[in-house]
């Protein structure tokens, strides 16, 4: 038996691994025997830089972590800090922060859409999702200036006001993205092939949902229905209303399912956020930058929030001076990618890369 | 008459006008001179095939960019030569000035003869393909009995190549492309000679052309409707094209076979799987949708028309499916394409035996 199985590294440089994830899989033939994923290949320090300046400033390192979902980090990093200061923001930057929150949810699973395709062996999908999230990154580019690393949250608030381009902008986008979806959906999910070959595969049972620490679509595609956004709310998500979707299969599939409604369900929540837009400040006034550099405190702050790929919170510890002590990064990707080798025993080496992108991994928040 | 005497009558028309009439000579009683004029025609007929062969890959492959490029929101080639056109002579250029790369533990001989057994079968295939009759004379390069069954057995050559090209790169992906290969050829082979020879039986014999003058009144895909799926599926199958290109499987073994292969290397085994798919389009038309029979146009349009048929339905599957799992393509092949075959096989026996008359 011993002498029939071949080890076989999957990356980091494999056109499928999302980034620089190896996994050591022991192959049977085309079964997988064992696979061990190994990382650190994108470590950059990140929680120990941002332990070396003062508490907005950490902010470029927290940006950097999920780069396709920059808006996301951005929102752990600064609700723990205003937790941790007592810091009172104004009514409109807590609507605006929710509506790009959800907007950068779609781009993020928009990319997932589109890889995970590629994965598949579908290239066609791909270009659609990427012409999608164009559409989200102009957005962007309008309230924020830049693409892809956006600074754009501040402490007790948001660096700029949302314009009324961008706002019609986001009408626009929210009219349309909904068919477009369909569409993209359609090719995947009405494909005999993809579904024969995600049914049923890289099942996770409950239990190890639990006993890994998955957290995310994942989670709620194994039949825990469990969201932040739900469970215990931050920003104002208690005012609006959305459906968590979850799926009790556990497969490949499930979470594919789980990811396109919670799609659909961001399309709802920005429409509301549209809707109910307040006017007034867009940040507190109390806090400018220079006096944000000297904030000084003491305590401790979690506040955990649903990133795209799962729980993201930042765990704060302050020592009176004016640069955090502690700065503990709780990412979704580490958790759920510690599933890979329970997800992926038994199955066949092409079940291997539509189990590792159902995860959706984003290693600069694997490595950190 | 064949295309062979037409091209000998020209060169001799030529030699009399030019009253250099080399063809009667002979020496010690061997006629040298005709050999010589043989040699000249086969030489000629050779360039005639492969150039034919090599613009149906540069159309197909300029095609198949565009058209992918149309379906996914890209313009696709459009610098180099008039909209593009020119791109793949640009990317031949491109790869033949890349360094030759072969791995140390590769074996060399195996390693730089593998691109060739893939691509030199797609262009002798082109020998045996009926491109038509222009009133007696007939476009085919050689015409025999047994046409058929040599397009066949080149057609069965190319994944050999493959096979041979991923064991002697020393390289566990390759190893895996290649395991892969032989597995899926066997798994479309056979059912793809068992619904063949349901097609020869009805036509009555192995040559191309009679199988083509065989479907003047109904073309073959009628009576054979589930022999022509298998067939189509196993030639879709054959050329490793989405959804079944598991010895290459982009994804998963980085590019199975032909991972360590670079530059013009690589090039061939590209344009080998372009030449394929234009030979296999040809050859499902030939077989299945009466080849050059056709009203009104001349028979060597109908059998482009036809072809290029074929040829976008394999792009459209390429751009729109995703890749099957290794079990399930064997299971397709086996469980599925081999009964039907049989029984197609069965059902043309039955047509043979009480409708013989008809074909």
């Amino acid at each position: 038996m011993e002498d029939r199985v071949i080890e076989i590294n999957f990356g980091p440089q494999h056109p499928s691994t999302h980034g620089v994830l190896r996994i050591k899989v022991k192959l049977d033939g085309e079964i997988i025997v064992d696979a061990q994923p190994v990382i650190g290949y994108l470590h950059r320090n990140a929680e120990k830089l941002a332990e070396m300046g003062s508490y907005p400033k950490g902010m470029i390192y927290i940006d950097r972590l999920d780069y396709v979902a920059a808006l996301n980090m951005e929102l752990g990093y600064v609700l723990a800090v205003e937790n941790l200061m007592d810091v009172q923001v104004p009514e409109r930057a807590q609507w605006i922060r929710m509506l790009m929150v959800e907007l950068n949810r779609e781009a993020s699973h928009l990319i997932w859409l589109g890889t995970h395709g590629l994965d598949m062996g579908m290239l066609t999908p791909f270009f659609y999702c990427f012409r999608e999230r164009e559409r989200i990154l102009r957005i962007f580019d309008e309230i924020t200036g830049s693409r892809l690393l956006y600074n754009y949250f501040a402490i007790g608030g948001v660096y700029s006001d949302i314009t009324p381009k961008a706002i019609e902008m986001i009408k626009a986008w929210t009219d349309d993205f909904g068919s477009k979806l369909e569409e993209i959906q359609s090719i995947l999910g009405k494909s005999y092939i993809y579904v024969s070959r995600t049914k049923g595969v890289g099942v996770l049972t409950a239990e190890d949902i639990l006993s890994y620490g998955v957290t995310g679509p994942m989670q709620r595609a194994s039949g825990i229905k469990r969201d932040v956004r739900k469970n215990s709310p931050y920003l104002y998500y208690d005012r609006i209303n959305f459906d968590v979707p979850s799926r009790t299969e556990g497969d490949v599939y499930a979470r594919f399912l789980v990811r396109i409604e919670e799609m659909r369900q961001s399309i709802r929540i920005v429409k509301q956020v549209l809707d109910k837009l307040p006017q007034g400040d867009f940040y507190n006034k109390k806090y400018s930058k220079p006096m944000l550099v000297r904030l000084k405190t003491t305590g401790e702050s979690y506040v955990p929030t649903e990133s795209p790929k799962g729980e993201f919170g930042i765990h704060l510890i302050g020592d009176g001076s004016s640069i955090p002590y502690r700065v503990r990064i709780r990412s979704p990707s580490f958790a759920n990618l510690s599933s890979i080798p329970t997800m992926l025993k038994g199955y066949k080496i092409a079940d291997l890369t539509a189990a590792v992108s159902s995860i959706d991994p984003v290693f600069g928040e694997v490595d950190r | 008459m064949n295309l062979f005497f037409f091209l000998m009558s020209i060169l001799y028309g030529i030699v009399k006008f030019l009253h250099i009439d080399f063809v009667p000579f002979t020496f010690h009683g061997i006629p040298v001179g005709l050999w010589i004029a043989y040699l000249i025609v086969g030489v000629v007929e050779v360039v005639l095939v492969f150039a034919l062969s090599m613009l149906a890959v540069i159309i197909i492959i300029y095609v198949f960019r565009k058209y992918m490029a149309d379906v996914q929101n890209r313009i696709g080639p459009n610098r180099v030569g008039i909209w593009g056109t020119l791109q793949l002579i640009a990317d031949v250029f491109k790869l033949i000035q890349k360094q030759d790369i072969i791995p140390t533990s590769a074996d060399r001989t195996a390693y730089r003869v593998a691109p060739y057994i893939v691509f030199t079968p797609v262009i002798l295939g082109f020998i045996l393909i009926p491109f038509g009759n222009v009133s007696i004379l007939n476009l085919m390069v050689v015409n025999f009995n047994y046409t058929i069954l040599f397009l066949i057995a080149f057609m069965t050559i190319a994944p050999v190549g493959e096979i041979i090209g991923g064991l002697a790169s020393h390289n566990k992906f390759s190893l895996y492309g290649a395991l892969r290969s032989a597995a899926q050829d066997m798994g479309f082979e056979v059912p793809m000679l068992i619904s063949l020879i349901g097609v020869i039986i009805l036509a009555g014999s192995y040559s191309a052309n009679d199988i083509v003058t065989a479907q003047r009144f109904i073309p073959f895909i009628i009576p054979e409707i589930l022999g022509f799926i298998v067939f189509f599926l196993a030639m879709i199958g054959r050329q490793s094209i989405p959804p079944f290109d598991l010895p290459e499987s982009g994804s998963e073994l980085v590019s199975g076979f032909s991972t360590e292969y670079s530059g013009m290397r690589y090039g061939i085994f590209y344009m080998g799987n372009f030449g394929f798919m234009a030979l296999a389009a040809f050859v499902v038309a030939v077989v299945y949708l009466g080849g050059w029979e056709g009203p009104v146009f001349p028979g060597t349009i109908w059998l482009i028309v036809k072809g290029a048929v074929f040829i976008f339905i394999f792009l459209l599957t390429w751009i729109s499916l995703g890749r099957v799992r290794i079990d399930q393509l064997l299971q397709m092949g086996w469980k599925y394409l081999l009964p039907l075959s049989i029984i197609n096989l069965l059902i043309s026996a039955g047509l043979a035996l009480y409708l013989g008359g008809v074909f």
